[in-house]
């Protein structure tokens, strides 16, 4: 059976169609989709929590949902030594800047999580003099988590759609660094 | 005990202190005349030990600033008012004599611009030094302008 | 800062030991500080403005955020406001409902101080338990209320439903356990143990005179000694039909105000059983309409929240929105005593003292 064909179908949850494809493909491409299985596995966030978001992204890694058991360990909390950022809680226009500061001290490949109705398009607080309606006006996002706040089970939803995404080879964001 | 306040407020004052019952909830006391704020704080400060709060209510040409006072024995509160006309918006700070209000004037000046005479360190506290404008004032419109704006360019 | 000899260090505002996003600007000398200033708004999003631009029906949202380990007693504080502006009266059932969600939400931000404090001082253990005690609380809220950490269970009027018919099979069991994890397991986790006394005892001491000098209220006052709540001296709600005790330390130290705390917790959850038994029968809600018009005035209610005094200071115009809206914030007078206690004393108390503090942002920068 020749993998390509049923690209759609392999796209489940607990299967790798990556690295499915791996006979077709050129080295370069091989390198990446080995890498970014490797990724998807091991994603370690820096927490930008700010507001309310934050506390649930506390639940997400606290007893009931766990956030250790999908790979993201809240550990270092060092944005050099991570992966994913968190972006969990309102952006006001003086964070901005910090945000961005953070942002950019992350190695590559690095990915965002936009977490609340706030970081989507500002949310309740769309008409404020002092919020940035959406980070997606000043940094890449690749996923973002509704709710206001969302619940913790949410962020689970979104590390694996997060997931997928890399493991697919679907960010093409570092196409070129990364190889 | 808060009436004792408004008696001593009363004598040394004479016609610059009006009592205003507002609605029969709380009494609130006007001063007219803002230069006397520093002394009346003082003779506050013989009962209450903190200013509470601090809310600044513009009616455009007037600013209310209206001063909170309370303490730690009991539950009684004290309402002191002080207008102050929006060509000069200053007022003597009272952080000398009640050190919690510190951050509130700051506040004040942060979000109507009104100048504390005497404050140790009046800058903004809540928005950046460079933030342009201030927000809680009647005058200040949220457009779309202020909603698009990113703030990167902000230096605080 | 005018003497910059020894070393600069910032801290926050994205660090995790800052409770979201405060920052202080330390000068060091060595290992000791020297001078510290604390830099607050990174989260200020405008929320007395935006007052001025909603009905008093539509604001509860935004309430909710001001103190979002605390959202139920925001509303709670919010809808006495408008109800005291609006003279509305609401039935004993909805005081009685108020006062047990209160209650519950006193526990569950009291838990995340609790697993918060514990996971600064290196105790990741507290951090757990804590976040697992108030995962079972916030399944009753979320059965109650549907919502879980923005309830929006209050309204002008009362509440937006009634209690379940379960509600107390469901709540006392996880009150009785709460008590018993608290009372035992949580005093082998921290009181007994010697890593966490150490970090705690005698760090960041705020005395009786520094807290009347700044305007301290709530837990933090209560630990240096000064017995007052505001639950006690002025009882809104149900209160007053309520036995409770205040509960004080005397040193004012990190230590003590986690003591503090906890014993809250337990008063707590004395006053959730209580307010149980004498739950009246009948409406929980008086209708009042959506749109409501509050002719002018000036409204000015506190309650004591879980972090200290919170006020909401309203003055109305006649119209269907306020004129202003002033928030009194416990946790902006607190915080200001971080200048003054850290002088002196060693980097790696600045995260205990901060955590002892139990600062949440949104409240302090509105």
């Amino acid at each position: 059976m020749n993998p390509l064909d049923n690209k759609e179908n392999s796209a489940g949850e607990f299967s790798y169609s990556g690295l499915g494809d791996i006979v077709f493909m050129k080295a370069e491409k091989f390198i990446d989709t080995v890498l970014n299985w490797s990724r998807g596995w091991s994603l370690w966030p820096v927490t930008f929590g700010t507001s309310c978001c934050a506390i649930e992204m506390m639940t997400f890694g606290a007893t009931k949902v766990d956030a250790d058991r999908m790979g993201v360990l809240f550990v270092g909390d060092s944005p050099r030594q991570s992966d994913l950022i968190l972006v969990s809680g309102t952006i006001t226009k003086k964070m901005a800047r910090r945000l961005l500061n953070v942002y950019e001290q992350m190695p590559s490949p690095k990915y965002v999580i936009a977490v609340g109705a706030c970081n989507i398009s500002g949310g309740l607080y769309h008409d404020s003099y002092n919020t940035i309606a959406g980070i997606d006006r000043i940094m890449p996002v690749d996923v973002y988590i509704p709710g206001c706040p969302p619940r913790p089970e949410q962020f689970q939803d979104a590390v694996r759609v997060l997931r997928k995404l890399i493991q697919q080879n679907e960010i093409k964001r570092y196409a070129k660094q990364s190889s | 005990m808060p009436s004792k306040v408004v008696d001593a407020l009363k004598d040394s004052f004479k016609d610059n202190v009006t009592v205003l019952s507002d609605n029969g909830v709380e009494d609130v006391i006007v001063l007219s005349d803002k230069k006397l704020l520093k002394e009346a704080a003082k003779l506050i400060k013989k009962i209450h030990d903190i200013v509470f709060l601090i809310t600044v209510v513009d009616r455009n040409p007037t600013f209310e600033i209206g001063y909170v006072f309370s303490n730690y024995v009991d539950k009684s509160i004290l309402n002191l008012r002080v207008n102050i006309m929006q060509d000069d918006l200053s007022i003597d700070s009272i952080t000398s004599v009640f050190p919690s209000a510190d951050w509130e004037e700051r506040e004040a000046y942060d979000m109507f611009g009104i100048k504390f005479n005497g404050h140790p360190s009046l800058k903004r506290i809540l928005l950046p030094e460079d933030w342009p404008g201030h927000p809680l004032r009647k005058d200040f419109k949220v457009t779309d302008d202020v909603r698009n704006w990113t703030g990167l360019d902000l230096k605080f | 800062m005018e003497k910059q000899k020894g070393v600069i260090l910032n801290i926050g505002p994205v660090h995790p030991a800052t409770h979201g996003v405060l920052k202080l600007i330390a000068d060091l000398e060595g290992d000791t500080i020297d001078n510290i200033k604390v830099e607050i708004g990174f989260l200020h999003r405008g929320k007395e403005k935006m007052a001025e631009m909603r009905y008093f029906s539509n604001y509860y949202p935004i309430v909710d955020k001001l103190d979002y380990v605390s959202a139920l007693q925001m509303e709670i504080l919010f809808a006495s406001v408008v109800e005291k502006a609006a003279g509305i009266e609401i039935p004993p059932r909805a005081v009685y409902i108020r006062t047990i969600m209160a209650e519950i939400q006193r526990i569950m931000s009291h838990l995340v101080f609790v697993g918060s404090f514990g996971m600064d001082v290196g105790n990741y253990t507290g951090f757990i338990w804590a976040f697992r005690e108030r995962e079972e609380l916030m399944t009753v809220v979320e059965a109650i209320s549907g919502g879980r950490l923005a309830p929006m269970y209050i309204c002008n009027g009362g509440t937006f439903y009634d209690l379940p018919e379960n509600f107390s099979y469901m709540l006392s069991p996880v009150l009785d356990r709460i008590e018993k994890k608290v009372k035992n397991e949580y005093a082998t986790l921290f009181q007994k143990n010697n890593v966490f006394i150490m970090r705690s005892k005698s760090v960041g001491i705020i005395d009786k005179q520094l807290v009347k000098q700044l305007g301290i209220t709530g837990p933090n006052m209560r630990a240096a000694g000064i017995e007052r709540d505001i639950r006690r001296i002025d009882p809104y709600l149900a209160y007053e039909e309520m036995e409770f005790e205040v509960p004080t330390e005397e040193d004012g130290d990190a230590y003590s105000r986690f003591l503090i705390r906890i014993r809250e917790i337990i008063e707590s959850i004395k006053i959730i059983r209580q307010a149980m038994k004498k739950l009246p029968a009948g409406s929980y809600k008086k209708p009042v309409p959506w749109l409501l018009k509050i002719p002018a005035k000036y409204t000015l209610v506190r309650h004591e929240v879980s972090k200290g005094e919170m006020a909401m200071h309203m003055v109305t115009d006649g119209g269907m929105m306020p004129y202003r809206l002033k928030i009194r914030s416990p946790t902006f007078f607190s915080l200001k005593a971080l200048e003054k206690v850290l002088v002196g004393s060693r980097i790696a108390d600045i995260v205990a003292v901060i955590a002892s503090i139990d600062p949440v942002m949104g409240e302090v920068d509105r």
